[in-house]
Formats: C-alpha cells, structure tokens, sequence
C-alpha cells in the first residue's frame, strides 16, 4: 500500500476512499506554551495538502508529531484507517512517513549519495552495503527530479540550496505514503522550485499524499488541491484551494490580530548615528554590506533562509570574525573585532538561539539578567549582592518579567519572560544599539505583543534596535526601515512607507 | 578527514591535493619517515627481526584501538580499557589452571569483558552518565578490585598450555607474531564493517549528528550500547594476549594502556567529537608511536624522553588537523 518513486509500478496500488493519514484531536503541551489545542488534520492520498499559518501557529509541532519526533498529549493517528502508535522517527519512517524537515538533517561528514540512504543502505550478499546500487539509484534519482547534486560529492561541502535538494531526494529513495515538505523551497531558484513542483505533481499521481507548508501563498496557490490553516496553535479551516482568495487565506492565517499587534508609541527616530557598518564581509556568508542605523530607529532586516541575517548580526557586535570592512558604534570603531570590545562601546546582541547562545538555564533569574555588568556591582572584587537584586528587581517590575522570584532557575520561565531576562542583561550595561535576532522566535502569541512593545520602548527610549526577523509583519509593524538580505549581500534598504510585501520578496529573492 | 578534499565545490582539486588531504597518506608518509629515520640513525633498528618485534608490541593497541576508535567514531569514549586488561585476566588464568582448557578460559574472559562492556555501555546509552565519567568509575573499581581479589601478588599461570603460550611467543611462518596476525585480522574484519556494513555506516552517523540519525530512524542508543560491547570484548583479546606473554594475571597489567591507545587513535585522527576518522588511521598512529618508542629505545634515549617526545607529537597533530580543518571551511 505504498509507492516506490524510484520504481513505480511496484508497489501495490493505493486505495483512495481511506485517508491516508487521519490525526484527531492532536494536543500538544510545552512548558508555558500551548502549542496544540485540539488539531485534526486528513490527508487524501494522491493530493497536495498545504499547511499554512504563522511561525508559532503550530504548524512545525504537528509535522514533528508527524515524524515522531515529539510525542503527542492526546489524539489519535490513522495510517489507512487503522490507529497507529507513533513513539519515535523510526516508527514513523516505517509507516512510509517522510518529512523534509525545514533545517537541513543530513550527516555533513557523509557523501550525498550515504545521506539518501541514509534510513536504509541497500545491501547485496551477505548483508553488505551494495555501493554500487547506492550511487546509482543516487544519481537515477537526481535525473527523475531533474536536480543536479553530484552523489559523491561531501554533504557539508555543498551549498545549502543543493543540501535541500539531497534532503528532497532522500525522501523519495525508499517506498513513501505520505510525503511531508517543510519549506523546501526556502532556499530554491526559482527554476529548480518549478522541477520541485512537478516532482510533487508526479508523487501525488502516484497516489502519495503530500504536505506542503509555506509561507508563500503564489506556491501555494499554484501547487495544492487542499489548504489547512493553523493558528495558535488552533485548527481554523481546511479547504479545496479553489475556494480561498488571498485575502481569505491571509484572513485565517493573521485573523484580525494584525492591527493591534504593533501599537506603536514611540516618536520618529533622531538624526544621530549610533551604529555604521561599511564594506562588511565575512569569510564565509556576508559581502559587501554597508548601512547606519541611527538612535531611536528599528532597522529590520529581512530575508530568506540563508540569506546571511544570523550572520550579520554576530559579526557587527564582535562576536564572529571578519574579513574587512568597518564597523563604528556611538563614534568609535570596534577595534579590535570582540564581544568585549563590543559590549564596552554599547552593542549587544539578543541572539535567536536562547538556549544555546543567551540563556544558563540552570542558574537563577538575577545571575542571568546581571550576567554582563558584574563590574557595576563590584566592590573590591566581590559582587554587592544587595545591590545587584535591587537592579534586577528593577528590571522585572518594569518589564513585568513574571517569575516567581530572582531565585528561579531561568530554564523555567516562559520563553517570553527568558527574552525579557536577556534584554534587561543588555539594558543593564547601558547599551547604545541592540541587535535582536529573530526576537519572537519560540514565544507564545500573546506573549510576542508584549515582546514588541517592549523593543518599541527600547527605540523609544533612544537606543538603535537593529532587528533582524524572517516574520513579515513583524518586520512591517515595527521597523522605521526595511532591509533586505539575499545571500549574504544587501539587496535593498527602503522607508517604512515605501516597503510593501512585493518589493521585500523581489529583493529577498535577488 | 577529507574536509579540506570537498571544500572548493566548483573545481575538483588535483588528484595529488586530494591524496594529500586524506589523513591517511599524511600518517602513512610519516610512518615511512619514521622508519627512514631511525634505520639511518639507530642500530639494529632496520632487521626483520625487530621490525616483527614491534609488530608483536603493536599488536596489544592495534587491538584495543579498533574498540577504542569505533567509541570515539560514535561519539564516546572508553577509557577503562586499561584496568580492563587486568581484570580479565584473573577469570582467564584461573578457569585454565582448574580445567586446563584455553577454549574454557578464553569464555570466561569474554564473558567478562562482554559484562563490562555492557554496564559502560547501558550507564552511558541508556541512563544517560557521560562516557568519560562512566569508564572513567569502571576503570577505578576494575582496579581496585583486581588489588583486592589478588592481594597485589601476580597469580602465574600453572596449567602452560602450549595453545596459550603460543600467543605469546609463536610466529605465523616463523616470522610474524601471532598476536600481530590476530591484530591484523580484527583490523580487517571492524575495518570492513565500518565501511561496507550498515552498522558501520549506522556508527558514523550516531557519532556524526546523533539528531539527524535518530530522524532518519536509527536506534541512537543502541548503536552506542553495541560499540562499548565491542570496545571492552577486543580489549579482552588484547588482556589475553598479555597475558600469555606475561605468564600470569598481573594486578599491574595494562596500567596507562587506555592513554597509549587514545593517544595512538587520536593521532590516527579518530575525533572526540565522533563521526570523524578510521580503523587504518588508528592502526597508523599505534603504529608510528611504537617504532618512535622502539627507535629512540635503539638510540639510547630513556623512556622520559620518550614520553615527553610522545605529547608533542599528539598535540601537534591534533593542532596541524584543526588547522587544516578551519583552512576548509573558511576558505
């Protein structure tokens, strides 16, 4: 009852009248975020159903549920009508589930050809690994879809574009009844997203059942026969294409949140330049870019996976090197190219990885939030403590931290109230420009309001916020300007006025 | 180690970069080097004899190191190999002095060995205890232990059976130790397993991105249940064969093995960090710190120089690796 892409016709042929995968009533609970409420979602075979919402709606937590990487808090899963029990990636694998996750998941020490067979090397005799066959049905697979990846080629090596394509043709190397994509066309042409587009039109008249999350409604519009809108975490509609406009579609995924999202309160931005960066390059992604943010301004920085955005924030505050250009924060240039050069002339960067890069999650709330300026606090070398409770106090009756005392272990907070911690770290040290690195990212819908109006209080209060975020109306209801990023070059910086959805796409686009 | 062969994704590099990109000809060429060396400057150093000799020598971190690898390529480590030599021992000389039979005694050390390999194995795989800490608890109770069963005093071996002698002294042909030819062919076997069999390919991935292996459906746990299995059943063979060439259980035996062989294999360029490295880059690294051992021996230089001689070498490796590695991918 599934279908072989490489060898079709050999498989056995699929049933239509059975949803080829049926969840019900999917719940789903992280610490503080509710990221599943009661979600149903059915997939035809031999359609293409698009999965759409905003980042957090829920739409990654219901794939992964899919791929039994997390496990679910209450529901049902049906494979042809009959109840499954998804406990790990490997049960889902062997139900024919095939996910092509968002974030590259290949072995980079791996030639391309290991990593598409990665969830089963064919073997030969005595159940050694058949070379031969691995490397030709690589390169038979890559001339079916049309991509061209050299199979022997290292993995890690290659762009990330063809990394997506290898992570595309891995889930077509073994029999397949329902193929999920998570935004594979992120980092596409659009040449080889049209060669996608019929490599899915030929699954789904295979009879596989595909999903296809994007945020692009052009894509989807022109690929899929059905549509499912998740937001907060909530199913809100699922319907045959042909009947969503896209105002429609744009209605379900935003509601009417939109206006009231972004209240600003702020003035215009002054005329003072507190950040300029000039001819900035990096060995590895960032060429050329120049541009000056000045103080009380949000300067968003837009662009698709890839694009450099990440990047560009860690080289302008110190934090990875460069290979020329210039960087100058409040008059004076970061000579030399650190963080602790950085942090002493005001610039600090929110990062986007929390738990990796910003957060000790074991230690308490006040060590986290004082973390970089113990040196205001010392007296002799030994840390005033009194003195350093009362500034964190401070900091979490004004930004309304909700925590149940400086003494809890940061890890325990809402994701929310973490992003609050690490910027009341930087406004401690009395900060000249803060670069926020996709601030909302894991943070509950309710609480991403409240994340703006704080980082409209920061431009407000005169810092320059240098923002950078994959969110468009995060990017459109808060920045003064707009600039646009495609593969590590600046592409476009335009007015608040002048920036429309259009012109941010073409430009991220290239 | 041939990061810096797939850098440039454009042009190929030259044949020749690509050969000397590869870890393996750079150890294989210092090997030869070393060998050169020490037969133009040190006596009796270039005969057949001495050169099974080292063979012979080798033959205990050849075998150990394929375990020691395979852990390291999985992304752990196991150093309570050492005190693992010792341990096994005492089950081995004692079932052949009762029963006078090397197969009895030679189980009994394998199911020792396949115990403890299996304890490292569940404390890290499955409950989760860092590997370096876990072995490192095994090696110290394996030890004491051994302290305490023997009192400190050697238990010699009564029954001499001429089988287990053998693997001490005898020669394949008159001219290669058996224990070298015992190394050689567990070489082999791990060797083709690590690149032609899907568990091998299973070990790379585990030790290369345990997340990505785990999507793609693996049994991250498992695999790395199985590797310290292996790791502590090879250095059982490698336990055996000291002690057929000691003649007894020694509560000393294998004292500091676990840092030779880890040395041998990071030189070899076997990574801590897992995913990265060889069986053949191993087998060149144990090979290169012994005939270095055996040549500044021959040129009368004391085992503290060696030693000294021995860390260098290791950090710099280590250090012209990385250097290579951050060439490739900043380039």
């Amino acid at each position: 009852m599934s279908v072989d892409f490489l060898h079709p016709g050999e498989g056995a042929a699929i049933d239509t009248n059975v949803p080829a995968l049926e969840l019900r009533g999917i719940d789903k609970r992280f610490p503080g975020v509710v990221a599943l409420d009661n979600v149903d979602f059915t997939l035809e075979p031999g359609k293409i159903h698009a999965l759409m919402g905003e980042n957090g709606a829920g739409k990654s937590t219901l794939i992964k549920i899919m791929a039994g990487v997390y496990g679910k808090d209450a529901g049902t899963i049906r494979m042809c009508g009959r109840e499954v029990d998804i406990k790990s990636p490997r049960d889902s694998l062997k139900e024919g589930i095939k996910v092509v996750f968002q974030e590259i998941a290949l072995i980079s020490e791996f030639t391309v050809a290991e990593n598409i067979f990665l969830e089963g090397y064919p073997t030969g005799k005595g159940g050694s690994i058949d070379w031969k066959k691995i490397r030709a049905d690589s390169a038979a697979l890559f001339d079916r879809i049309g991509f061209n990846v050299d199979p022997a080629a290292r993995t890690g090596s290659l762009p990330v574009s063809q990394q997506q394509m290898v992570e595309i043709a891995r889930a077509l190397a073994h029999e397949a009844r329902v193929v999920v994509m998570d935004e594979p066309t992120s980092s596409l042409t659009p040449n080889e997203v049209s060669l996608l587009f019929t490599v899915i039109r030929r699954l789904a008249a295979l009879g596989i059942a595909v999903v296809y999350v994007s945020h692009k409604l052009d894509e989807v519009f022109e690929i899929a026969d059905m549509v499912t809108v998740l937001r907060d975490g909530r199913h809100i509609s699922t319907k045959p294409i042909g009947e969503h406009t896209n105002d429609t579609l744009i209605h379900d995924m935003i509601g009417r949140r939109i206006d009231n999202l972004f209240p600003r309160k702020r003035g215009e931005p002054g005329s003072k330049v507190a950040l300029f960066v000039e001819k900035l390059s990096t060995a590895r992604k960032l060429n050329d870019v120049s541009f000056e943010a000045r103080a009380g301004e949000v300067l968003g920085f837009f662009g698709l996976m890839g694009a450099g955005r990440t990047e560009l924030a860690k080289a302008i505050v110190g934090y990875d090197p460069i290979t020329s250009g210039m960087i100058v924060v409040d008059g004076s240039r970061l000579v030399p190219h650190d963080t602790r050069t950085g942090v002493k002339l005001g610039i600090g960067l929110l990062t986007e990885d929390r738990k990796s890069e910003g957060l000790m999650g074991e230690l308490p709330v006040y060590q986290n939030a004082s973390l970089a300026s113990l040196g205001a606090f010392a007296r002799m070398g030994f840390i005033d403590k009194a003195k350093e409770h009362r500034a964190v106090q401070d900091y979490v009756d004004r930004f309304r931290i909700k925590t149940p005392s400086l003494f809890q272990q940061v890890k325990n907070l809402s994701g929310g109230n973490q992003q609050k911690v690490l910027i009341s770290r930087w406004l401690m040290r009395g900060l000249k420009v803060i670069v926020v690195d996709e601030p909302t990212r894991g943070i509950d819908v309710g609480a991403k309001s409240e994340i703006f109006a704080l980082i409209d209080r920061l431009a407000g209060e005169g810092l320059a916020v240098v923002m950078m975020t994959s969110e468009m109306p995060e990017l459109l209801g808060l920045s003064d300007r707009v600039a646009v990023m495609c593969e590590g070059r600046l592409t476009a910086i335009m007015s608040r006025e002048e920036a429309t959805q259009e012109k941010i796409l073409n430009a991220a686009i290239g | 180690m041939s990061l810096a062969s797939t850098a440039s994704v454009k042009a190929p590099p030259s044949l020749l970069a690509r050969l000397f990109a590869r870890q393996e000809l750079a150890l294989l060429v210092c090997l030869i080097l070393v060998i050169v060396f020490f037969s133009v400057t040190a006596e009796n150093f270039f005969s057949m004899r001495n050169m099974t000799n080292v063979l012979g020598q080798a033959s205990l971190a050849l075998t150990a190191g394929i375990g020691c690898a395979i852990v390291f390529i999985s992304g752990e480590v196991d150093i309570s190999i050492g005190s693992l030599l010792a341990t096994i021992a005492l089950p081995l000389i004692i079932i052949m002095n009762d029963t006078n039979s090397l197969l009895l005694g030679v189980s009994g050390a394998l199911l020792f060995g396949l115990i403890i390999g299996a304890v490292n194995g569940y404390l890290t795989a499955y409950a989760g205890i860092n590997s370096l800490i876990v072995t490192l608890g095994t090696m110290f109770i394996m030890r004491g232990g051994v302290y305490l069963y023997t009192g400190q005093r050697a238990i010699p071996d009564d029954a001499s059976l001429d089988s287990f002698i053998a693997l001490s002294d005898g020669r394949l042909f008159n001219i290669i130790p058996y224990s070298a030819v015992i190394a050689i062919v567990l070489l082999a076997a791990f060797a083709y397993m690590m690149r032609h069999r899907p568990f091998g390919r299973q070990i790379y991935a585990v030790g290369g991105n345990p997340e990505v292996a785990r999507l793609a459906g693996y049994d991250v746990r498992r695999v790395k249940f199985i590797c310290f299995i292996i790791s502590s059943l090879l250095a059982t063979v490698a336990g055996i064969i000291l002690a057929a060439r000691v003649g007894s259980a020694q509560h000393t035996a294998g004292l500091n093995f676990e840092f030779q062989v880890v040395a041998a294999t990071v030189l070899g360029g076997v990574s801590l960090a897992g995913g990265i490295g060889s069986l053949s880059g191993m087998a060149l690294g144990v090979l290169i710190l012994q005939f270095l051992s055996n040549g500044l021996r021959g040129l009368g230089l004391p085992t503290e120089w060696q030693l000294v001689i021995t860390g260098m070498i290791i950090i710099a490796a280590v250090a012209f690796d990385e250097a290579k590695r951050r060439r490739a991918i900043g380039g």
